[in-house]
């Protein structure tokens, strides 16, 4: 029987896709590379995921799963002849547990939805993507993904407990779970961030935090992108911990604000939005350290949202920066790297001479407190030779970013992006024993092959050596 | 030890660390991670079992190993690179936490590890997967291990993760590391995430530790110990004196921790959060000499002087019905004829079995001390 019959005969042939269109709708996230599944599914269970594997994985056929397909570095471009597992279907809270702060939720789930669930029990669930509102909860634990709150937080692997997951031989296991510290190796740790190619987790346990009695969210512009950046360095290193502390420039601010209208002033050279959280009593005085330092590095002005309306105006010119770029050129290509932070302006200014050596249009929005960089090239992929360029560019952003002590992602993964770029941050014995830890969750190598690990990483097959 | 060769001999004699071992085994401190790739190559090839050691004050944890060799880190000890502007340190395993924290307490920092080990090295924390009491706020240990470098099984230097505050940079190795006890390989070189020491901390005596737990916003801890219950608060002075006025008593300046558990049976209890009340009334029937228990975090750490194995396997059959576990940090022989210190391996045994397998094809680090007998 061949697979896609009898993928229908398991989900029904309404959830199972072979036509073209259809699996053109599902080549491709939102990063540049694309590929061409051979069946696209969408399952509705855990049991059906994993019935979907074994039929997958009894044809020869490489597995890969997708959620809302946000993501930017080409983790869930599905190779030629794969079967796509589309999870957005599984999008259930399962169960809420408010005395442990925990919940159980599937893969496909909207990362906002579920905050938005659990506003009114005074949870919330801490990584917040500038994706948001459509990313899940499974891409999420896929790509160990960031946000602006994660500066204070931590990223998603410090708020997923334990996750439910198909394996690569179609079993159903569980890794993790609410009591703490599971004996045995920490699996559940490895699954974040390993981009579907460990296993398909079904369900997420999530770790959710008390929402703050008092946020004050300020914006501070600046005359001067140095300044600005040596704020960030200064607030870090006074040990002081913000909910976030985000950085946009010239370019940046007058994109957003032409999309948005929220305000920006836009002949600033950069603005910092900088929001503390806790007690009232905490958030004034923490808010009173980040405006005199401020002020010492000669902000021009500083705002404090002085209401919940002001508090989102701010935060929608954030989160509206990619996509705010349409504007002005039909195609963007935003990169993601992580420095120290204490060689924050420095990297800042390579990254700029790079794109002014190649003729480039350069804007800037960053998570600054963390040290991790979103250059973002705006450019008409129409234009000959363009694409190359700007993938040139960037790719000597990145060298700038790891020649200062840093690495290739942040939180957008390695996907098909940096995959060849891995050698830079690691040696070949590093990536050998990262290829062991991949074999040994799935020794055929069925799950979303070619993903971030180069070819050849594992050094020899023969084990010992 | 006769089968060694003799280039061999000459290099484990140089290593040789001649404060030895109780149980008389041959003791080598390698000064670099290429020695104890080195040394862990040589192993391999010979078949010696080998053993790693910090402080020696987690090795109780797991089951019994009988190994033919001993590697410590103590020649692998010093703060390496210390960036108090990017909150970040790198360390030798070998460090005691305590040399660590006095040291990053220059610039008001700290690495949170657990506050009462002495004599633990930062390696040791690690591999055994400890964390502290001010989990409830600032996570596990392993949230914020950044990069870890480690001789591995099959004699290979292997460093995993990134020296920056956030990453998504191939898979975690570190993660892996933490928690694995010894036997994927050693663990030599580690970097930390830091945090600022607050500028006030305060104890609060409280009748009701589930109570604070959800009046008071984000406490540093909330215990509950066979000498009373109690709510540890961090910040500004502007934001104790609030905190501190939603609860009954005042507090006492700083953060008093419970004195170590030291008993020679030292049970982990581990359950899920909203189980600690329950799982602390099971724990006082039991007579212990001393327990704390975690609210918030779902671990309680009981001491006892002798507990029989009925009793024992009670509290593991409650922890399991609960999702839990119960984990035998200390005197598993001495309870009743002896016990499982792990109890039923977890479900993913197989995955387990390959990662070590492939970290340590020859077997030789720390063999069965896992569960499942990895």
């Amino acid at each position: 029987m061949d697979p896609a019959a009898e993928l229908i005969d398991l989900l029904g042939a309404s959830l199972v896709h072979t036509h073209p269109v259809d699996r053109l709708i599902y080549a491709k996230d939102s990063g540049v590379a694309s590929g061409d599944p051979a069946i696209v599914v969408l399952p509705g269970s855990t049991e059906e995921v994993a019935a979907a594997v074994r039929i997958g994985v009894a044809a020869g056929m490489p597995i890969v799963a997708r959620g809302a397909g946000t993501g930017l570095a080409g983790g869930a471009v599905p190779p030629p002849g794969s079967l796509l597992l589309v999870l957005t279907r599984m999008n259930e809270i399962h169960e809420v547990d408010e005395i442990g702060r925990t919940a159980w939720v599937g893969p496909g789930l909207v990362n906002l939805d579920l905050s938005e669930a659990l506003a009114d029990r005074g949870l919330e669930f801490a990584p917040d993507p500038a994706s948001q509102q459509s990313s899940t909860i499974g891409g999420n634990v896929a790509t160990n993904a960031g946000g602006p709150h994660c500066l204070a937080e931590g990223t998603t692997v410090a708020h997923i407990l334990g996750v439910e997951m198909v394996t690569a031989d179609g079993r159903i296991v569980i890794l993790g779970g609410e009591a703490p510290d599971e004996p045995g190796y920490d699996l559940r740790g490895l699954i974040v961030g390993s981009e579907g190619t460990l296993g398909i987790v079904t369900r997420v346990l999530v770790r959710l935090i008390q929402r703050p009695p008092e946020i004050a969210t300020m914006l501070i512009v600046f005359d001067d992108i140095h300044t600005a950046a040596q704020t960030v360095s200064d607030v870090i290193a006074a040990g002081l911990v913000p909910a976030a502390l985000e950085m946009m420039d010239q370019p940046m601010i007058e994109s957003v604000e032409n999309f948005a209208h929220v305000g920006l002033p836009t002949d600033a050279a950069a603005v910092l939005i900088a929001e503390v959280v806790g007690t009232a009593e905490g958030t004034a005085v923490e808010a009173g350290e980040i405006r005199e330092i401020a002020d010492r590095n000669g902000a021009r002005e500083i705002r404090t949202a002085a209401t919940d309306e002001e508090r989102a105006l701010l935060w929608k010119g954030r989160k509206n920066a990619f996509g705010s770029i349409a504007q002005s050129a039909p195609d963007y290509y935003l990169s993601d790297t992580v420095v120290p932070r204490t060689r924050f302006v420095e990297v800042l200014d390579e990254i700029y001479a790079i794109a002014e050596r190649d003729g480039l249009r350069l804007m800037n929005v960053f998570h600054a407190g963390d040290g991790n960089f979103h250059p973002l090239v705006s450019f008409d992929a129409s234009e000959p030779g363009m694409t190359e360029r700007v993938i040139g560019a960037s790719h000597d952003m990145v060298l700038a970013a790891v020649a200062a002590g840093g690495t290739l992602s942040g939180e957008h993964g390695i996907g098909l992006e940096k995959r060849d770029l891995m050698h830079l941050v690691f040696t070949p014995q590093d990536l050998d024993a990262q290829a062991r830890i991949r074999d040994a969750f799935d020794p055929e190598a069925s799950l979303n092959p070619g993903k971030v690990l180069p070819d050849g990483a594992r050094l020899s097959e023969r084990p010992g050596r | 030890m006769t089968t060694l060769r003799t280039a061999t001999l000459r290099l484990f004699e140089r290593l040789r660390d001649e404060s030895g071992d109780d149980e008389g085994r041959f003791v080598v401190a390698p000064a670099s991670m290429e020695e104890a790739a080195g040394l862990l190559d040589v192993a391999a090839a010979e078949g010696l079992t080998v053993r790693f050691r910090g402080g020696g004050t987690h090795s109780g944890i797991g089951n019994p190993v009988t190994a033919d060799l001993v590697i410590t880190t103590s020649r692998l000890s010093s703060i390496i690179d210390w960036s108090p502007g990017d909150l970040t340190a790198v360390v030798g395993a070998g460090l005691t936490v305590d040399e660590l924290e006095a040291t990053l307490a220059e610039h008001r920092q700290t690495a949170v590890l657990p506050e009462t080990a002495p004599g633990a090295t930062v390696g040791g924390i690690l591999s055994a997967g400890m964390s502290g009491y001010r989990r409830l706020r600032h996570g596990p240990t392993r949230d914020r291990v950044l990069q870890v470098t480690m001789a591995t099984g099959y004699g290979s230097v292997v460093t995993g993760g990134s020296l920056v505050v956030k990453s998504s940079t191939g898979y975690g190795v570190p993660r892996l590391a933490v928690g694995s006890l010894g036997s994927l390989g050693m663990i030599g070189v580690v970097a930390l995430r830091l945090l600022s020491r607050p500028l006030a901390s305060a104890t609060v005596a409280v009748a009701d530790a589930p109570a604070a737990l959800s009046e008071v916003y984000r406490p540093i801890a909330v215990l509950e110990t066979s000498e009373g219950s109690f709510c540890y608060l961090a910040g500004t002075e502007e934001q104790l004196a609030a905190q501190t006025a939603g609860l009954a008593a005042d507090g006492v300046p700083g953060l008093a921790w419970p004195e170590p558990i030291d008993h020679p049976i030292r049970l982990s209890v581990r359950v899920p959060p909203a189980a600690v009340p329950e799982t602390v009334s099971l724990v006082r029937e039991l007579d212990p000499v001393r327990w704390v228990a975690e609210h918030g975090v779902g671990v309680v750490t009981v001491g006892f002087e002798e507990l029989e194995d009925s009793l024992f396997g009670d509290l593991r059959s409650w922890a399991v019905s609960r999702t839990g576990s119960v984990v035998v940090l200390e005197g598993a022989d001495f309870i009743g004829d002896g016990v499982d210190p792990w109890g039923k391996p977890p479900s993913s045994i197989e995955i387990q079995r390959r990662i070590k397998d492939s970290f340590d094809p020859s077997g030789i680090c720390n063999p069965g001390i896992l569960p499942g007998g990895l």
